[in-house]
């Protein structure tokens, strides 16, 4: 998934706590003062909490996220006065009590009561007789609370006012959808590893193994699970038979059209799941990965090592050639960092760590990596450009704003019957019960960039 | 040899559909030499005969840029291998100075006989299932711009026949 984590968390306590509450709290107070996210604060708060209560803190750090923009405003509503930034572990604690009592089931004493110990762990015993009362005061008066949110468009689709507005303004036929499915969960999704078996025999090995599924729609390899499970219990798994992908992810190896020997570029890699089902489906490519960030980069060597797959893998800025051989690539995918907004319900954090001008910095670098890829790309070759952002600015208009800029690329129409034909590319909105909000286009280089042909 | 007249759109007898050829003999290989020639002194990469008004199923291509790899397809026929639409700028000998794009399936079987006769087959993508495409399109007394919208059309028309009357007026 191309999303930009711009912050690495700070240094952490690694002293197990047995208050979920109060482990939640301490976990994501760095991300509310915008250092890190989810994906790089859940696992040092998963390493610190006993094994048997990691579903709950899990559930307890999605659903704060999840449900920020009520519960921020719910908090503001019922405190006389806002917490310091020192003090954003108890605005936190704060939000889980919310959350449990609104959104968990729970018993509303037994949530209020650890939820108020929480403070007492943090070190923060002043503030217990505050988060009761007010706790307290939310289970009497959530009615009446509710209803005078009820109007902000933040709190009645629970996403930022920014974010509902540009939405309405880019989507007017899709917007509620759209905030519909950001409020849901994603289902879980496999991609089975046509090198190893057929998605039929790998349905009926699951059956066998008592796990509910079903074929994806539209992604020819995909499979969908009726409910997540640790990929520790998939039959195969290790062995590499199938990998978890989202089944919008799972559309790019096709576009790309591979033949055997071809020199294919996936700029901006990490995770590697598109890259390793480009290979799966062509094992004789001569496939190059570049990923900036060497943590990320291990991920693609684990992943190759684990289904099997040989490609080069660099540590390199897609936006610059100086990592580059000189030898044009007649295949690329470009995975562009992108807003990810077209899988917040995977990543409920993306609408808190946003801003709404944070989209156009993002176009800017998508072009500056798309127009440096172009440059390596073949006379003839075919370059598929993807996002998972639900932004035309990010994706149709990204790639009109490219066209403008060069002679020699000729937009292909995508024929499919996923998502919906845009002017340029095609875009797919996350679906209840399916994929995720994605973007493609695929462009192909013309034969000769300055002199064109007659015949 | 002989370099050949190229006729330019509207002309009509470019709508001619192009017979069969029967039998492949000297006659069939000199017109295939002269459209070589003509081919190459225009700088063109593909050219069927229906441009230099023989109305036989002949193309002529050559796809390299040193000119030294010439293709000969004598009675051309293509079966669609990929249907997914393939978008290119064409340009033609007889649409001069007009680039359009023309969107067609991606890749094709070609079977045809060579200049000695023998039949072959090859599958073609990218610039040369655009172009053998383009070619018997041609022998079908057909042109790219048909494939394009009646304004875009109607438009090369009447710039290419202002083209034609200076050049009448010059003779």
């Amino acid at each position: 998934m191309a999303s930009i984590d711009t912050n690495r968390n700070a240094a952490q306590s690694t002293e197990t706590l047995t208050n979920i509450r109060a482990l939640a709290a301490q976990s994501l107070a760095p991300l509310i003062r915008h250092q890190g996210s989810l994906k790089t604060l859940l696992p040092g708060a998963l390493a610190r909490c006993p094994e048997r209560d990691r579903a709950l803190l899990q559930q307890l750090c999605y659903g704060v996220m999840r449900y920020h923009p009520q519960l921020s405003l719910l908090s503001r509503k019922l405190l006389k006065k806002p917490f310091a930034s020192k003090d954003y572990d108890l605005l936190v604690l704060l939000w889980s009590g919310l959350y449990q009592l609104e959104h968990m089931r729970i018993a509303p004493h037994a949530a209020i009561s650890e939820t108020v110990a929480g403070a007492r762990v943090l070190g923060k015993e002043w503030a217990t007789g505050l988060l009761n009362a007010v706790l307290r005061r939310y289970q009497r008066e959530h009615e009446t609370l509710k209803a005078a949110l009820a109007e902000k468009p933040a709190f009645r689709y629970n996403h930022p006012d920014w974010f509902v507005q540009k939405l309405q303004h880019n989507w007017p036929e899709h917007w509620q959808q759209i905030l519909n499915e950001n409020n849901a969960s994603a289902p879980m999704t496999l991609r089975v590893n046509a090198r190893q078996h057929s998605r039929e025999r790998y349905l009926q090995q699951l059956h066998d193994a008592g796990i509910e599924a079903h074929a994806c729609q539209f992604a020819a390899e995909g499979i969908q699970l009726a409910q997540p499970c640790d990929v520790g219990t998939l039959p195969g798994f290790a062995d590499g038979t199938v990998s978890v992908q989202d089944e919008a992810a799972q559309l790019s190896a096709e576009l790309l059209a591979l033949q055997p020997d071809q020199r294919l570029l996936d700029a901006c890699a990490a995770p590697g799941g598109k890259l390793c089902h480009a290979l799966e489906q062509q094992p004789d490519l001569e496939a190059i990965a570049i990923e900036l960030e060497q943590s990320r980069a291990g991920r693609i060597r684990d992943n190759l090592a684990r289904l099997q797959l040989d490609a080069e893998v660099k540590i390199a800025d897609a936006a610059l050639q100086d990592w580059w051989d000189g030898r044009p690539f007649e295949r690329i995918l470009v995975d562009a960092p992108c807003s990810a907004t077209g899988v917040i319900r995977r990543n409920p954090d993306i609408c808190f760590l946003r801003k709404g001008e944070d989209i156009a910095t993002l176009s800017d670098i998508q072009l500056a990596v798309l127009s440096n890829c172009w440059q390596m790309l073949a006379p003839g070759g075919r370059l598929v450009y993807a996002t998972c952002s639900i932004f035309p600015q990010e994706n149709e208009r990204l790639i009109a704003r490219f066209l403008k800029q060069v002679g020699d690329a000729s937009h292909q129409p995508i024929v499919a019957d996923w998502g919906i034909e845009r002017p340029l590319g095609r875009q797919l909105m996350p679906q209840p019960d399916g994929h995720d909000g994605f973007y493609y286009c695929v462009l192909t280089k013309n034969m000769c960039s300055d002199e064109k042909h007659v015949f | 040899m002989a370099i050949r007249t190229i006729l330019e759109f509207p002309d009509p007898r470019l709508r001619t559909v192009a017979e069969p050829v029967a039998t492949v003999d000297d006659d069939v290989r000199t017109l295939i030499d002269d459209m070589f020639e003509t081919m190459y002194d225009a700088s063109g990469i593909g050219l069927a005969a229906t441009q230099i008004n023989v109305h036989q199923r002949i193309v002529t291509m050559d796809l390299s840029e040193e000119n030294n790899q010439p293709m000969v397809f004598i009675n051309p026929d293509v079966e669609v291998l990929d249907e997914q639409p393939h978008s290119y700028q064409e340009g033609c000998l007889s649409v001069p100075g007009f680039y359009e794009e023309v969107t067609r399936p991606q890749q094709v079987r070609i079977r045809a006989l060579n200049r000695d006769g023998e039949a072959f087959e090859l599958v073609a993508d990218e610039l040369l299932a655009v172009c053998i495409q383009h070619e018997i399109d041609h022998l079908d007394g057909k042109l790219f711009v048909d494939h394009i919208s009646p304004l875009k059309r109607n438009r090369i028309r009447s710039k290419l026949e202002k083209k034609h009357k200076q050049e009448a007026a010059h003779r």
